[in-house]
């Protein structure tokens, strides 16, 4: 199986070098092709494993106590009037 | 519930001619409209958890749980009743809804989705195949309304100091109940798309199921558009496909508007714009566009060519979820008349124009206002008369007062009893119509007591038909001038002597009354 993981770390917004690309794509492609193992087994008339559940299990509409803003923010690098900061993208790679 | 109706085959014809209002479209090209509209439902907690909703003006990051911050090893828990509000809006306009509810995982990166992605649903809406007809009788199919969860709040700066680009996050609308409603490619014009959104508007907030504010971000419009080439397309099946050779243009998708006449705006501006690129022989190419309120243009903000690639599985965490036909059921019995079934009726039963049942049945407050005033009107005049009458003071006086307070007239401090109060003693001939917007503007102003002043003018008027013909006498004494004028062939001096009168009885007379009078003295 080939795999474009270039692609795959554009969508994940992570910069990966030449390098970096060269030695992942066949460790990508060793995982999925362990998976692929499964594809061997005939699964015509098997139903998909899938649990059901009722609709009036579902959660009632009653709001509970949320974190505090504290407790929200206690992992973030860094915070501004209450909110998360983020420099950059995603991951704050532009932090400098 | 209407069924569907022969109209929808107009759907199965290719597109009418799109322009319909003043604009430059090319006679050669037909415009082509999908619609997706975004609605955050009205639950009191989160679409997965337990996190209170309302999060407009409170401080960030208060209504925040690790389910909707998407911390690890947190487990969704779907809300109920936010299912019910999905359902509901689907059978409102006329969607079959599944018997089973599956989720499906959206994935892209951001920093207003925490989770890295977004619970969605994919190949299973909850609801799909709906219509909805409007105004100009047009029928808009609806593919389908899909369950989904709303983004964190984002907004973007640049540090003074540095000179950085940054992004604050405020997770509170993380995990908001929303809900897509997606059309087919079928409409035709900026016009449609505009009373679309409208009525999709109207039904949501006759249900109760969103607020729908625009303002707030509680519904948002994002049409797609592209325009193509007459005779050379077709639209089947619920899509747009090309006739021979034909390679169709891309479409642009236009996100940030702000407003519903925004919606037109920026659709009437894309079709320019595509127009003038295919005249000046460029290319267009598939985008996504931002609405610029106070350009009014539309922006250019990337490219489609790198398709969207947002990976959907199946969401693992949430199984799948039966809805029995009882359920649905249920669900349907909170269907209430809507705005196009209360302008049938309107029309129909009452004759009223169908811009006055437009008007009336706009929101729900304000068509349940006319149809308590027609019910009370109708204690002392027949059934249609009360509707008309009903209509006419709402549409004229009280909605002049109403709209200069930028309100609707069902929340003018006017109660019900005092308004009909007032058209009864017009009709009584208590007094002029000018007299009764009067009151009504007093009524609005300094909360006068209508009840008492209406008695008081009664009583006046009892008082003063027996002694009119005195109070004409004496007019008539006092203004010799007009009396001569009129009888040297002046006729409209009658008017002032007509005046005269009625300021002399406090706007109690009929004038028409004292101008027999005058006539038959001054004969």
């Amino acid at each position: 199986m080939k795999m474009d993981i270039k692609h795959i770390a554009e969508l994940s917004r992570i910069k990966l070098t030449e390098d970096e690309l060269k030695e992942f794509t066949p460790q990508m492609e060793e995982i999925l092709a362990s998976v692929d193992i499964l594809k061997e087994k005939d699964t015509t008339n098997i139903l998909p494993m899938k649990e059901h559940i009722t609709f009036d299990s579902l959660r009632d509409d009653n709001p509970k106590t949320s974190l505090s803003q504290k407790e929200v923010l206690k992992n973030c690098k860094h915070t501004e009037n209450g909110c998360a900061k983020i420099y950059g993208d995603v991951f704050g790679s532009d932090e400098g | 519930m209407q069924k569907m109706t022969k109209e929808t085959s107009l759907l199965n014809n290719p597109v009418k001619i799109a322009s319909i209002f003043s604009m430059d479209i090319d006679e050669n090209y037909d415009v082509v409209i999908g619609l997706e509209i975004h609605i955050q439902t009205k639950t009191k907690t989160k679409m997965f958890c337990s996190c209170a909703t309302g999060y407009f003006h409170e401080e960030p990051n208060t209504h925040v749980c690790p389910v909707c911050l998407g911390l690890p090893g947190a487990l969704p828990t779907v809300n109920k009743h936010a299912l019910e509000l999905c359902i509901l809006m689907g059978l409102a306009v006329h969607c079959e809804v599944d018997s089973e509810v599956h989720f499906d995982r959206k994935h892209y990166f951001y920093p207003d989705l925490p989770k890295g992605y977004q619970i969605s649903q994919y190949k299973r809406p909850i609801c799909h195949d709906g219509w909805i007809k409007l105004p100009s009788g047009t029928i808009v199919e609806i593919e389908r309304i899909h369950q989904e969860e709303d983004v964190a709040k984002s907004t973007h700066h640049i540090e003074s100091i540095s000179g950085k680009p940054y992004t604050l996050i405020d997770y509170n609308k993380s995990g908001v109940p929303l809900i897509e409603i997606v059309t087919k490619p079928c409409i035709t014009n900026a016009k449609d798309a505009k009373d679309y959104a409208t009525r999709i508007r109207q039904i949501a907030r006759y249900l109760d199921i969103s607020d729908a504010d625009m303002e707030k971000g509680q519904m948002r419009c994002e049409p797609n558009i592209s325009i193509q080439e007459k005779g050379k397309w077709q639209f089947k099946d619920g899509k747009i496909i090309s006739i021979g050779n034909y390679k169709l243009n891309p479409k642009t998708e236009v996100k940030n508007i702000g407003s519903i006449t925004a919606v037109e705006k920026a659709i009437e501006y894309e079709i320019q714009r595509m127009l003038e690129e295919i005249r000046s022989g460029k290319k267009i190419i598939q985008q996504t566009r931002g609405w610029n309120a106070d350009k009014n243009i539309t922006e250019f903000q990337r490219s489609k060519e790198s398709a969207d690639d947002y990976r959907y599985m199946p969401e693992p965490d949430i199984p799948i979820i039966d809805i029995p036909r009882s359920k649905v059921e249920e669900i349907k019995t909170q269907l209430i008349e809507l705005p196009d079934e209360k302008v049938e009726r309107y029309i129909k039963d009452w004759g009223l124009s169908k811009y006055s049942a437009e008007v009336i049945s706009s929101s729900k407050e304000s068509a349940n206002y006319f149809e308590n005033l027609q019910k009370k009107l109708s204690k002392v005049m027949n059934e249609k008369d009360s509707a008309k009458e009903a209509s006419n003071w709402l549409m004229g006086p009280v909605y002049a007062i109403a709209n200069k307070s930028g309100k609707d007239w069902s929340q003018l401090n006017i109660d019900l009893d005092e308004l009909a109060d007032i058209i009864i003693a017009f009709k009584d001939g208590i007094f002029t119509k000018s007299k009764a917007e009067k009151m009504l503007q007093e009524r609005v102003d300094n909360g006068c007591d209508i009840k008492k002043e209406i008695e008081k003018m009664r009583k006046q008027k009892s008082e003063n038909s027996t002694n009119i013909e005195t109070i004409v006498e004496t007019v008539i004494s006092e203004n010799q001038k007009a009396v001569e004028d009129f009888k040297n062939g002046k006729g409209a001096s009658i008017g002032f002597l007509v005046g005269q009168v009625m300021k002399a009885t406090n706007g109690t007379a009929n004038p028409n009354t004292v101008r027999n009078i005058l006539e038959q003295k001054l004969k």
